[in-house]
């Protein structure tokens, strides 16, 4: 019973901690310019390249621009908090802290997911309002938002792990994975569409069971069951967390 | 029960060992001196003692807790004061330090009559609520130490604290570790500041090359080079002194310029003296003081250390 109450002071101790270190990174991170460019504008330029000139109704493709908004956005920010808190050495001030590396992983993941939860809003609104793209779905629409938010922060998490100081470093490296997965992942072409090796990274991509749940959301055609989707999605955050956690101890030595 | 134990810590990075099986233990209470030149090991042994790295050899425990095994209960007990002034420039001086209490879980009330506490003793009350990017040097290394002594720790881990601050941090600063000193509080302090560790420490550590040349205190070690006396001349035209023609003095065995005025090592003082006379008169100079001096800690640091005879330590 002891064992049991100390292991739950742990855990609570460990997640009150997490919150911590994701208020301090909304603190101070979330209005600095560079944020905002890779987090809101990227991927509000990329929707623009794709939907100018094209024929279709633009409320068929709101699900897409909110996949790739929350892609850019919860990806971008430990990309470049990590980096620059190596170099002023604040990341030791967490790693010495007394929590897990777990949950430093986790509360640097939280601050983009928040971050990419909030600004996921914004092209949900603007396609209920402006395209009349109605919601048939919104279980499935919030699972889509919440785990596709949570994966890609983790994402971003563990490329911050790479040992540099420069966050350009992080965002090049970040950005010959998330461009490539537009494409591949169904967000503007069907699977069905893409060349077979693209098809076999669509099937490795979480992107795809994200935009597939939330084209659920919206009552569009689904490539997958949505089950199958959140059981993907799960398993690609627990992946990164994973493998996040193991990079920072052996990038921290 | 120790404050710390260090047993046969060693640490390798690659082909380079940056510790060499370090032992050493830190009563309850003390103030213990980690000096060393610049690669020596220092910081990676605060590193592992603080579990952020883990030794590839060996182990190290903190109030019995083990630095590996038991990291995070280990960690409760300490503060942390790193080389850097690693502050968060976009945050406020209390900000800043309500953050690092809920990292280490300390309750809102007892988190704010502290900060207001701490802020109080290191003469930062006027700015608790400016955004720290405008700090002085000085300013920033406070706050620093007001962050690793939020959670009220047992053990305090001082990296280098008063390296290149201005007078009125050192004096605060020391003023703060003094007091924290009464108050039962374990210190480790790693500093380049020989006089520092001299006035502050119970023992002192010198480490080199990853491995520990000698612990005791002060006093002790300054009694094992005994034969490093010296005596400190000023003359009334330091521009006109040849250290040359001293180090040709019977009896000297090294000359060192200090300043304006000249330290002459030797194992017989008295002797030296009389050749110090003469060489005035020879030279025309007039003697404006002259001190004998026991052997400092920087003598004891500099002989144990290598640094006279080969113009550096640390780590090849």
């Amino acid at each position: 019973m002891r064992i049991v109450s100390e292991y739950w002071r742990e855990v609570c101790t460990g997640f009150s901690a997490a919150w911590a270190i994701a208020r301090k990174d909304i603190l101070i991170y979330y209005l600095k310019p560079n944020i905002i460019v890779s987090g809101m504008l990227f991927p509000l330029f990329m929707f623009l390249a794709f939907a100018v000139g094209r024929p279709a109704d633009p409320a068929t493709m709101v699900p897409g621009l909110i996949a790739i908004t929350i892609l850019f956005s919860s990806s971008s920010i430990e990309p470049v908090s990590i980096p620059l808190e190596r170099r002023t050495k604040t990341f030791e001030r967490l790693l010495s802290a007394p929590i897990s590396l777990h949950m430093v992983v986790l509360g640097e993941s939280m601050s983009g997911f928040l971050y990419a939860c909030c600004i996921a809003l914004v092209p949900l609104a603007a396609g209920m309002v402006l395209f009349k793209a109605p919601v048939s779905d919104l279980p499935a629409l919030a699972a889509g938002i919440v785990l596709l938010s949570f994966c890609f922060a983790t994402m971003g998490t563990l490329f911050a792990a790479y040992p540099t100081e420069s966050p350009g470093d992080i965002m090049s490296m970040l950005n010959l994975v998330r461009l490539p997965l537009i494409f591949v992942s169904g967000v503007f072409v069907p699977i069905g569409e893409v060349p077979f090796p693209g098809q076999v990274i669509a099937y490795l991509s979480p992107l795809t069971y994200g935009n597939d749940l939330v084209q659920a959301g919206f009552g569009k055609a689904t490539h997958f069951h949505p089950l199958l989707d959140i059981a993907a999605l799960c398993i690609a955050i627990g992946a990164f967390q994973s493998l996040a956690n193991r990079l920072y101890r052996t990038f921290n030595e | 029960m120790h404050a710390i134990e260090a047993i046969s810590l060693e640490k390798r990075f690659g082909t380079i060992q940056a510790l060499a099986g370090i032992s050493f233990s830190v009563e309850e209470g003390e103030t213990f001196g980690f000096l060393g030149p610049n690669g020596a090991g220092k910081t990676t042994t605060i590193r592992i003692l603080t579990g952020t790295t883990e030794p590839t050899g060996g182990s190290g425990r903190i109030f019995g807790r083990d630095v590996v095994r038991e990291k995070i209960p280990a960690r409760r007990e300490i503060g942390i004061v790193h080389e850097t002034s690693n502050i968060y420039t976009d945050l406020s001086a209390w900000e800043n330090l309500m953050f690092t209490a809920r990292l280490y879980n300390v309750g809102k009330r007892e988190r704010e009559s502290r900060a207001l506490d701490l802020l109080s003793v290191l003469g930062l009350t006027g700015r608790k609520d400016d955004k720290t990017k405008g700090f002085s040097k000085g300013m920033k290394r406070r706050l620093t130490i007001a962050m690793g002594l939020i959670n009220k720790p047992h053990l305090l881990f001082l990296d280098e604290p008063t390296s290149g601050l201005d007078v009125q941090s050192n004096l605060i600063i020391r003023d703060v570790i003094q007091r924290l000193t009464r108050e039962g509080v374990t210190i480790f302090l790693t500093t380049h500041n020989i006089e520092e560790a001299n006035i502050l420490c119970d023992r002192v550590a010198i480490i080199n090359r990853g491995r520990i040349a000698a612990i005791d205190t002060p006093e002790r070690l300054k009694k094992t080079i005994q034969s490093v006396q010296s005596i400190e001349v000023a003359f009334d035209l330091p521009g006109a002194v040849r250290a040359e023609d001293l180090a040709g003095i019977d009896q000297v065995t090294g000359v060192r310029k200090m300043g304006d005025k000249v330290r002459l090592i030797t194992g017989d003082p008295p002797a030296v003296i009389e050749g110090v006379m003469d060489y005035a008169r020879r030279a025309n100079l007039r003697i404006i003081s002259i001190n004998t001096r026991g052997p400092s800690l920087e003598d004891v640091f500099i002989r144990l250390t290598g640094l006279d005879e080969k113009g550096g330590g640390g780590t090849p």
